[in-house]
């Protein structure tokens, strides 16, 4: 799937989704779809974190939305008592984040396997309590307003439309790094992981050390993709990160497909104007994500981009059977989807 | 004095119910590997049911009986239909149950509203022993839980059929041989876990209004107490159950009731840092992956 012969080829699909979505606001959509995709590109930011520790490390983690809580708080935080503004608290919101990730992942990952997932849920709980009895500092269960502008060279930056160009900056930002990462060896390391823990041990990589490093690495993400929430909605509240926000952070990973390079960014809009295009209300639409999520595990593990990439390469078989490469590529495609 | 004993009765009830999702989780988790976090969720369902039951003229002891069958028959068909697919690949059986939150949750909000629902106490009488004030519906979910985590207990542990299942959860393969039905143990494993959740979502709503969200603290609860317990382990489960709940009560009564929910969780990470397999030892899941 990865094929490291030509990996700018593999970037190619995603900065053309890219120009296409900078070339949106020129066709003149409304408020309301504007600030839908500005949400769902705070979501993709977010999931390109959770596709590097999910896709290529195979460790899923249920408390995502609590990370990007560190990241909207520390936004809020900085704005209140120090002032400091957007731009700076974009990197310590992702710093902040990080080390929130460090404390839980160092814990957590001493415990094995699905053990992982329960304390992730488990810590994104507490956060929610912490900050609920956080006082007025936290704001407990009202919240935080954060009232210090964005600015842009002097410009303002906070309509809607420039806002959009800003989310759409960062998440190419986050493809590119993300791209940048599956590219590496640090990220063979990680698929190594995934793929056989015990013979990743013992060829010499420290696997405990790399899947905390992995959940830090998507704690930065996270963290980023809090502070362009916060100064996105400009009031948080604790119950914007409990635990099933982060179910939704999981669904769309797993709907788009967590270890293609596009799935971050299909199921984050899938998942964010799905409901707009059906004319659903959340009630209805909620129901059918739960679906889609259950019927995407059991018949398209791999999501739906992958699937259709699968179903299109079966229809194509018998015209590229000639081709050795394509052929191996096909194998390796297969083994990928029996993992 | 009399605050204490009546505290402690009231930590008792919700450690009933807890351990009810606890002992439900040890089975499904430690004994099939499925990780059902929409454990909390049957136990809502199992609420709902009590509830429209109530809402229709019905007892409630035939409410009850409803509930426990009509969420074991959920169980059954939600095994068949989902989980059993998802046997050798535990973390997809985690997300699907993470989808099953979403959608049971939201079916209920779309028919029932989401709003609190309660019945009325199945029983009425508040009993005065030497000044403590003891209400009886309390007593009943603390007698109905001990009954049938015994009944579960005795099952397991003693029956041949338990025997059976234990041999399934130690070695697949062997126990396949020697002709025991591994799937159909799975399935009614499950069966029996949904069953207690729906009981538990009774005797819940006899003690509290519920509401569609209910079941999202409650199953992490139920985890908790399982893994502080260790995974498979009745008996670490009622324990760790007992503790949880009597800690709870006591923190409600003596002004800590916003920290309530933090201290089940606070707790399993201390228990799965110090003993990842918990206080009582458990299987920490079948080898099956």
């Amino acid at each position: 799937m990865y094929n490291s012969l030509s990996p700018i080829r593999s970037l190619i699909p995603v900065l053309v989704v890219l120009i296409v979505l900078a070339l949106v606001p020129a066709m003149g959509p409304s408020n309301r779809m504007l600030s839908l995709a500005i949400s769902a590109g705070i979501n993709i930011v977010a999931l390109y974190g959770l596709s590097v520790l999910f896709g290529q490390t195979g460790i899923l983690s249920m408390g995502h939305a609590a990370l990007v809580g560190v990241g909207a708080y520390a936004a809020a935080l900085l704005a209140r008592d120090t002032g400091i503004g957007f731009w700076l608290a974009l990197p310590l919101g992702g710093v902040f984040a990080a080390i929130a990730a460090a404390i839980i992942g160092i814990p957590s990952l001493r415990v094995s396997g699905h053990h992982f997932v329960i304390m992730t849920f488990a810590f994104g709980q507490l956060l929610t309590i912490v900050l609920t009895n956080g006082g007025d500092y936290t704001g407990a269960a009202t919240g935080l307003d954060l009232q210090l502008p964005v600015n842009f060279f002097g410009a303002r930056a906070d309509d809607l439309m420039p806002y959009y160009f800003v989310v759409l900056a960062f998440v190419t930002l986050s493809a590119v790094a993300s791209w940048a990462i599956i590219n590496s060896s640090y990220g063979r390391t990680l698929r190594a992981i995934r793929e056989n823990e015990k013979l990743a041990a013992s060829l010499g990589i420290n696997v405990g050390r790399q899947k905390i490093g992995a959940f830090v690495v998507s704690g930065v993400f996270a963290g980023i993709s809090g502070v362009l929430l916060a100064y996105f909605l400009r009031h948080i509240s604790p119950s914007q990160f409990t635990s099933f926000p982060s179910i939704y952070l999981a669904l769309m990973v797993m709907i788009g497909g967590a270890r293609l390079l596009l799935g971050p960014i299909a199921g984050g809009i899938l998942v964010a104007f799905l409901p707009e295009v059906l004319n659903l209300d959340p009630v209805e639409s909620r129901i059918l994500y739960g679906v889609c999520l259950i019927a995407v595990i059991l018949l398209l593990p791999n999501g739906l981009i992958a699937g259709a990439i699968d179903g299109w390469q079966k229809l194509t078989r018998s015209s590229t059977r000639k081709h050795p490469g394509t052929q191996a590529a096909n194998a390796e495609h297969a083994s990928e989807a029996g993992r | 004095m009399d605050i204490l004993i009546q505290q402690l009765l009231n930590g008792l009830s919700i450690a009933s119910v807890i351990t009810l999702i606890a002992v439900g989780v040890t089975l499904i988790f430690g004994l099939t590997g499925i990780i059902n976090f929409a454990h909390g969720e049957f136990l809502m369902v199992g609420s709902i049911v009590t509830w429209l039951a109530v809402q229709a003229g019905l007892g409630f002891l035939p409410a009850l009986v409803l509930a426990v069958l009509a969420v074991g028959v959920m169980g059954f068909v939600l095994e068949r239909g989902l989980f059993q697919f998802t046997l050798t690949r535990p973390t997809n059986g985690f997300i699907v149950s993470l989808g099953l939150i979403v959608v049971l949750q939201h079916i209920v909000i779309f028919f029932y509203d989401p709003n609190q629902k309660s019945i009325p106490r199945p029983l009425a009488g508040i009993w005065d022993v030497a000044g403590v004030r003891i209400a009886s519906v309390r007593v009943m979910v603390i007698l109905v839980t001990i009954a049938v985590v015994a009944m579960t207990f005795v099952m397991v542990t003693r029956s041949r059929y338990g025997r059976a299942l234990r041999a399934a959860v130690d070695d697949r393969d062997t126990a396949a041989l020697m002709g025991i039905p591994v799937r159909r143990y799975v399935t009614g494993v499950f069966v029996l876990g949904s069953a207690l959740a729906g009981l538990g979502g009774a005797l819940l709503i006899a003690l509290f209004p519920i509401t569609p969200f209910t079941g999202g603290t409650m199953v992490m609860k139920g985890f908790a107490v399982a893994l502080i317990g260790g995974l498979g382990n009745l008996t670490g489960a009622v324990v760790a159950g007992l503790i949880l709940g009597i800690v709870e009560g006591f923190s409600a009564g003596y002004g800590f009731s916003e920290w309530t929910d933090a201290y089940s969780f606070a707790l399993m990470i201390l228990v799965l840092l110090l003993r990842p397999n918990g206080l009582f030892g458990g299987t920490s899941g079948p080898k099956m992956a």
